[in-house]
């Protein structure tokens, strides 16, 4: 099975509901409902994505608002618009991104440091 | 303009609408509704009410189309349901079992 093939959400169409799926994909257009990916979701900066996001990676550059879990990374572009709440290994906030919400990058503190200050 | 692709490992639940022409190699459970073209391609499962200027059928569709100028059921393509298009083609080979109306 051909999985490197492009799959797309072009800017003037839209999908409301469930996507799930091994492959890379790329919105340019709207997605609302719940998004569960074993690859990278790019949202373009035409892109408006309102969901629950599940992936491996995310890269956005557009809207996207919803609980947030990628089990690599998540990067938001200096054109990006994000609310709700973001985890990841790896957060990567580029100058110019906004963002309001909450993250949680599983720290693990350096040995004589409790969590929780003192 | 881009094509909208499902891909091939893509599975969605829900309704897909639409300017851009529309292409599923994957799975849509649900509905389509798109202002161009849809082609259902070879390996693709839809279980949908289908809406669209042109539909091309290569793999399998289940629901009731409506193809506004021209539906295509390609040698391979397997389709249960009500087909409605001022012109319809079926290919030898195509599977086909349901209402035609092409509104005579």
């Amino acid at each position: 099975m051909a999985s490197d093939e492009p799959c797309l959400i072009a800017s003037k169409s839209a999908v409301r509901g469930q996507i799930s799926g091994k492959q890379d994909l790329i919105v340019e257009g709207r997605v609302e409902g719940r998004i569960g990916l074993e690859s990278h979701l790019t949202i373009e900066e035409s892109g408006s994505v309102e969901a629950d996001m599940d992936v491996a990676q995310v890269t956005v550059k557009g809207e996207a608002r919803g609980d947030v879990v990628a089990a690599r990374s998540a990067v938001l572009h200096a054109t990006a618009r994000v609310a709700g709440k973001l985890r990841a290994p790896q957060i990567i906030i580029e100058d110019g991104a906004k963002f309001s919400g909450t993250i949680e990058m599983e720290v693990e503190l350096p040995a004589g440091i409790k969590a929780g200050g003192a | 303009m881009a094509n909208t692709v499902i891909g091939s490992s893509i599975v969605i639940d829900g309704e897909i609408t639409g300017e851009e022409p529309l292409t599923i190699l994957g799975t849509v459970k649900g509905k389509i509704s798109v202002a161009q073209s849809l082609a259902v391609e070879a390996g693709a499962t839809v279980e949908a009410d289908v809406e669209a200027q042109t539909v091309t059928v290569s793999g399998r569709l289940t629901g009731n189309v409506v193809a506004r100028e021209r539906l295509e059921l390609k040698p391979e393509s397997k389709m249960v349901g009500d087909a409605k298009s001022p012109r319809i083609v079926i290919a030898d080979g195509a599977g086909f079992k349901g209402n035609v109306d092409m509104d005579v």
